[in-house]
């Protein structure tokens, strides 16, 4: 009688009681361990370190393929542009100029441009990114930049299995193939100057965007702008949400600049802030935008 | 069958429950893992990149610092595993020569003058 009346809830007690110990177990007292893990399962500075080493190890080997090999076990969106944004942080952060400059000709390497001769870096300020609207006086300009990366060696990784997370079943193993001939960049040129009037633009501005001969954005070419009295140097690619090959200046009204590649070639001068005039008669300032490309 | 032992039975029906919703249902996840997690071939490739910068900067405390992101090991240890995983996967003669050149390069390192800080 007495048991009748307890019912089977004991049961259900039971199964509880299991249930918890084999969470309790299976989760901390002996979890999951992922021991053969793959580069893509790294924290996010791990990731960076990663990616820092990766170029690093190209200005050594000047590899593009191992090192696109290697970038790809961290399935980042998009390669190039995982690190320039790298490189702007590394920047921000003061990171060793050594770090900046690898991870800026990597993902110039990447983006198909040839290898800038970097010394000094040097961030420039915050701007929008205004689409050229109306040409200008195109002066052809020859820039001549440094010599591209020499590939000597390349290699093909692939990655090997692992239990808990998905991957391939063969050993990531790097083969080397001599590529003898170095590859040199043909020179820049001035290929457009154009006022671009932006009413949503406050600050006039100097914008450039640097191209390679197929048209692709060239990323860490440092560029040089000069002034009475005054210098200052930055690089494409530091505002990859807007180009890879962009980089921009922040004029002072009245503030004669010139601009060039620091690789030398012949500078582009007498920029000063111009004034727009919007359909009210009133007056904003304007910004030049000048292209470079690789014929 | 007792009262006792069915109770038994079902902790344990439970426990098996729990232990496959734990670990093949819905295991913990490490997204968040150090390089020393990686596979054998990343960490053997991780260390040949190591050496291949190294080749560039030569930096010994650097290198040491890399490696350290690889676990509590010496480094020469590090690289010496590498180099065997090398050697065992026939890896080309050049990436063979970069490990055995950072490892002898290791073994003049003085822990003592540069503090690994991964």
């Amino acid at each position: 009688m007495k048991q009748d009346r307890r019912g089977s809830w004991y049961l259900l007690t039971g199964a509880v009681l299991g249930v918890a110990f084999g969470l309790f177990y299976s989760w901390v007292i002996s979890p999951v361990k992922y021991v053969d893990a793959p580069p893509y399962a790294l924290r996010a500075d791990y990731k960076d370190d990663y990616r820092a080493l990766v170029a690093s190890a190209y200005l050594y080997s000047g590899d593009l393929l191992r090192a696109q090999d290697r970038l790809a076990q961290l399935k980042d969106d998009e390669t190039a542009q995982a690190l320039a944004m790298q490189a702007q942080r590394a920047l921000a952060e003061g990171s060793p100029e050594e770090e900046v400059r690898a991870l800026g000709i990597l993902a110039m390497a990447l983006g198909g441009g040839v290898t800038p001769d970097n010394s000094s870096i040097t961030p420039t300020q915050a701007a929008t990114y205004i689409p050229p609207t109306s040409a200008f006086t195109p002066t052809p300009l020859l820039i001549e930049p440094a010599a591209g990366p020499t590939m000597t060696l390349q290699t093909s990784p692939t990655p090997l299995i692992t239990e808990n997370i998905p991957e391939s079943t063969t050993n990531y193993q790097p083969v080397r193939t001599e590529t003898p001939t170095p590859t040199l960049g043909a020179p820049f040129i001035l290929q457009e100057t154009q006022l671009v009037c932006n009413i949503n633009q406050v600050e006039p501005l100097i914008q450039l965007e640097i191209k390679d001969a197929a048209g692709q954005p060239v990323p860490s070419v440092e560029v040089v702008v000069t002034w009475d009295g005054g210098e200052d140097h930055f690089f494409t690619g530091l505002k990859p949400e807007l180009s890879l090959g962009y980089a921009d200046f922040v004029m002072t009204p009245k503030v004669v600049y010139s601009v060039h590649l620091a690789d030398g070639g012949q500078a582009v001068g007498d920029l000063t802030a111009a004034e727009c005039v919007a359909d009210d008669d009133s007056r904003y300032w304007g910004s030049w935008f000048l292209t470079f490309v690789q014929p | 069958m007792s009262r006792w032992t069915k109770f038994l039975i079902a902790v344990i029906l439970g426990a098996v429950g729990g232990l496959f919703y734990g670990w093949v249902v819905n295991p913990v996840e490490y997204v968040d893992i150090a390089p020393e997690s990686l596979r054998v071939d990343y960490k053997t490739d991780y260390v040949l990149m190591v050496a291949e910068s190294y080749q560039v900067d030569h930096d010994l405390g650097l290198a040491v610092r890399r490696l350290a992101l690889l676990g509590s090991s010496a480094p020469a240890d590090i690289v010496a595993n590498a180099l065997s995983y090398a050697l065992q996967h026939e890896y080309a003669s050049q990436d063979l020569s970069l490990l055995q050149s950072l490892g002898e390069a290791l073994l003049t390192w003085n822990p003592n003058q540069e503090i690994p800080t991964p």
